[in-house]
């Protein structure tokens, strides 16, 4: 057990059913608080939700990842001597996270009011698709809903993907995104409050973290106009297909783009000069893309990549999970730990993404079973600490 | 009080990312100073004709409430008051590429002599250590490196380029990270260096896939699809482009969605009855849903929707969020008064604190080397004098 991390002596309740909650859960949790889920007598509905470890369904990766190095309890909020054991365990803890709709707060002993009275020195994050409060506190969220309620789902896909398929609806982000912002965007919101030293609540909306992530669509409204995603592609770079897979080429400043001639052998074409001013590169884009991609497919990604980056243009393969998990720049960064799950097999879990003085930190534990540690809700057992 | 009242950032940021992070600091009170030169503007500060777009990108919602300051980081004299704005400060953040600071002579250990417990934020694309850690990106290509790229798109078509959200989540993450980081030196008394690498926020944000990867599991991008849920896309209404998102998550709700779009012999349906075979056969689905959705103003459809307890909300737009009651109401909408008095629409807080209802936003878009005087006079004991040399000597450039 690392007895040095940045949250070491925090204690962190997790009382959580949806990613974004449990996601910030993670973020204590990797930082070092010592972190409780406190899971219904059914266990948190996240243990079954896929992608799964195994072809049986049994094991499941994405709680694999949430819940990695948190201690897991069982606990009856509905039962009076649930209520008890919780309330006990409130007592010993820095934070208690919440995602239960608000409908449902008063009856399991979770209202702000409730907690306030019971526990005033406990910053109270409520972490909900729409938030605690507002004419939409009660709506429910889902991955999809709130990529799209963010605004960032209206302007994808943009680019290659976009140009290809013009008239399909809009697309989500891959995986959690948007509930990892909530997630994210709640951590960091309970750790300013506790900093206040003064116990509250926090409500924490996963819709308001999309729409900051988003924020620049907002600023450009302001400003007189709105993105959409057929007309926010780059002029020109982009997706670009090589003979093994794509890259990402991206070129803001005039030596990236000069890079860029020098890499591809300094062709006639580039010498127009119209292609001297970026905005006469970006009115003729279309035509610079064609050559862009004519000579992109006789390269093979690693090796354009190299060279590209030798050559000060920003380029990037897009990688597949393989690279990642293999890859020489994560391994040497170690940022993929060995983790064991609840039944026994070996996978890896990425660490936080980042480190505090040039420490990876380690994930301590494994992927609890449920109620692994329940002798925690045991009157005066909950009252060590782990590091504290 | 706001929550990082007393707090003093020295913020070295660039581009999107970094000033992301001091933005959200600064949010919540820290007093952040943005050091900036007229040698290199911050290319945010600047248009970028290769969006197709005249104005600058973001600068004007991360850079607000900031206090901007010219410093030469070329010349001695502004180096050495860079170091003289730490020594007052608790975090010095930056986002230039790995090694850039040192060879300014601002490195982590620079930093240190002149303020022992300082917290420095680097962000960077691959991090400060690591075979590519000199490599130059952007938000598309953390995307790309870290798997979120390739994972984004539709099953038959090719991956997706993450634009500003990418940027901002990693700065958000920064933001995190340095509030960590602060409970850290309050604990021990000790600062230190976070690392922040924008590919792996983007990696992290797919985590869940690369951990099934790891167990041999092949991960593929997948449109709106879900690993298990169906109905689950964007569906067209009565008006142009615009698109309603359904979630259902269950046999209960499918069973209630059938009912509500008129086709209750649906819920019966063997093809669809459980989760599995709707799953199974979620193609199907489609045209179906859009019969009835295409006759449907999105909002309606969607209250009703969420009236009967299935998720659903219509893709918004810009337009639809800086209007929404709810957003306004959150205050995570806020109009802004600019210098020149125009008011602009920019997002607030995204939480709201029981102990701090005030505005996450105070003020607009600081002009270059605004707060001078401040900084530069109050807070560093500088006489005019002294100033007016430095500006000579171009170390106030």
């Amino acid at each position: 057990m690392n007895s040095d991390k940045p949250l070491t002596g925090i204690r962190v309740i997790e009382h959580a059913s949806g990613v974004a909650a449990a996601h910030a859960g993670r973020l204590f949790c990797l930082l070092g608080a010592e972190t409780i889920m406190v899971e219904a007598t059914g266990h948190s509905p996240l243990r079954q939700e896929p992608p799964f470890i195994d072809q049986e369904g049994s094991s499941s990766a994405l709680f694999a990842y949430l819940a990695a190095g948190k201690r897991s309890t069982i606990c009856d909020l509905t039962a009076t001597a649930g209520k008890l054991a919780f309330d006990h365990l409130l007592a010993t803890a820095d934070i208690l996270i919440d995602d239960t709709p608000v409908a449902d707060r008063a009856a399991l002993g979770l209202s702000p009011a409730q907690i306030a009275k019971n526990h005033p020195h406990l910053v109270h994050l409520s972490v909900l698709p729409f938030g605690a409060i507002g004419p939409k506190a009660g709506w429910k969220g889902t991955e999809l809903n709130l990529i799209h309620a963010g605004g960032e789902g209206y302007l994808l896909p943009n680019g290659l993907s976009a140009d290809l398929f013009p008239d399909r609806p809009p697309l989500k982000i891959a995986g959690h995104f948007a509930q990892m912002q909530g997630g994210v965007a709640a951590a960091y919101a309970g750790l300013a409050a506790l900093w206040t030293d003064q116990g509250q609540f926090v409500d924490a909306s996963v819709q308001d973290a999309n729409v900051m992530v988003g924020a620049f669509g907002i600023q450009r409204f302001g400003d007189g106009s709105v993105e959409h995603r057929q007309t926010r592609s780059f002029r020109y770079g982009g997706v670009i297909e090589c003979r093994d897979g794509f890259v990402e080429l991206l070129m803001l400043e005039e030596r990236q783009w000069q890079g860029l001639i020098t890499l591809m052998g300094s062709p006639d074409w580039a010498h127009d000069p119209e292609f001297e001013s970026v905005l006469g590169r970006s009115a003729r884009g279309d035509e610079i893309n064609r050559h862009i991609r004519a000579w992109a497919r006789g390269w093979a990604v690693e090796n354009l990549v190299a060279r590209a980056q030798e050559q000060g243009v920003p380029m990037a393969r897009y990688n597949e999970p393989a690279h990642i998990l293999t890859g020489a720049h994560e391994t040497e960064r170690g940022i993929f730990l060995d983790v064991e799950t609840e039944n026994g097999t070996m996978v890896k879990v990425q660490s936080l993404p980042c480190r505090f003085c040039a420490q990876s930190l380690p994930i301590d534990g494994a992927v609890p079973r449920p109620g692994a540690d329940q002798h925690l809700l045991e009157f005066g057992a909950s009252d060590k600490r782990i590091g504290g | 009080m706001k929550p990082l009242a007393g707090i003093r950032i020295a913020d070295f940021t660039v581009h999107a990312a970094g000033p992301f992070c001091t933005h959200m600091l600064s949010q919540l009170g820290a007093e952040c100073i943005k050091i900036e030169t007229a040698l290199r503007p911050d290319i945010f500060r600047k248009s970028h004709a290769i969006y197709g777009r005249a104005g600058p990108a973001t600068f004007d919602q991360v850079s607000s409430n900031k206090l901007s300051v010219r410093l030469n980081l070329k010349h001695p004299d502004g180096v050495a008051l860079a170091k003289r704005l730490v020594a007052i400060s608790d975090i010095a953040a930056e986002s230039f590429r790995a090694g850039v600071m040192a060879r300014l002579g601002l490195s982590y250990k620079d930093l240190r002599a002149v303020r022992d417990d300082i917290i420095m934020v680097s962000v960077s694309s691959s991090g400060q250590t690591g075979p590519d850690s000199h490599f130059a990106g952007y938000a598309p290509l953390f995307g790309a490196w870290g798997g979120l790229g390739h994972l984004s798109g539709h099953a038959d078509g090719p991956p997706v380029e993450m634009r500003h959200v990418m940027d901002h989540s990693v700065g958000l993450h920064a933001a995190m990270a340095t509030a960590a980081a602060l409970h850290q030196r309050r604990r021990t008394g000790k600062g230190c260096h976070v690392d922040v690498a924008a590919r792996e926020v983007a990696s992290s944000l797919v985590g869940d896939a690369l951990t099934a990867a790891s167990a041999g599991a092949q991960p593929e991008r997948m449109g709106n699809d879900d690993l298990r849920h169906a109905p689950h896309g964007l569906y067209a209404t009565k008006d142009d482009d615009r698109w309603l998102s359904i979630a259902v998550e269950n046999d209960a709700e499918w069973r209630v969605f059938a009912e509500l779009i008129g086709r209750a012999d649906l819920a019966t349906d063997a093809r669809f009855a459980l989760e599995t075979t709707r799953h199974s056969n979620r193609k199907a689905l489609d045209p179906i849903i859009t019969n009835w959705s295409r006759t449907k103003v999105g909002e309606q459809a969607a209250a009703q929707l969420q009236q009967a307890g299935i998720a659903a909300h219509l893709s918004w737009t810009a337009a639809d969020i800086v209007s929404d009651p709810h957003m306004r109401l959150r205050d995570a909408i806020i109009d802004v008064a600019e210098t020149n008095g125009t008011i602009r629409a920019a997002v607030g807080r995204p939480y709201r604190f029981s102990s701090d209802p005030s505005l996450g936003i105070t003020g607009g878009t600081p002009e270059f080397g605004g707060a001078e005087d401040y900084v530069f006079g109050d807070l560093l004991g500088l006489t005019r004098p002294e100033i007016d040399a430095l500006i000579d000597a171009k170390a106030i450039y």
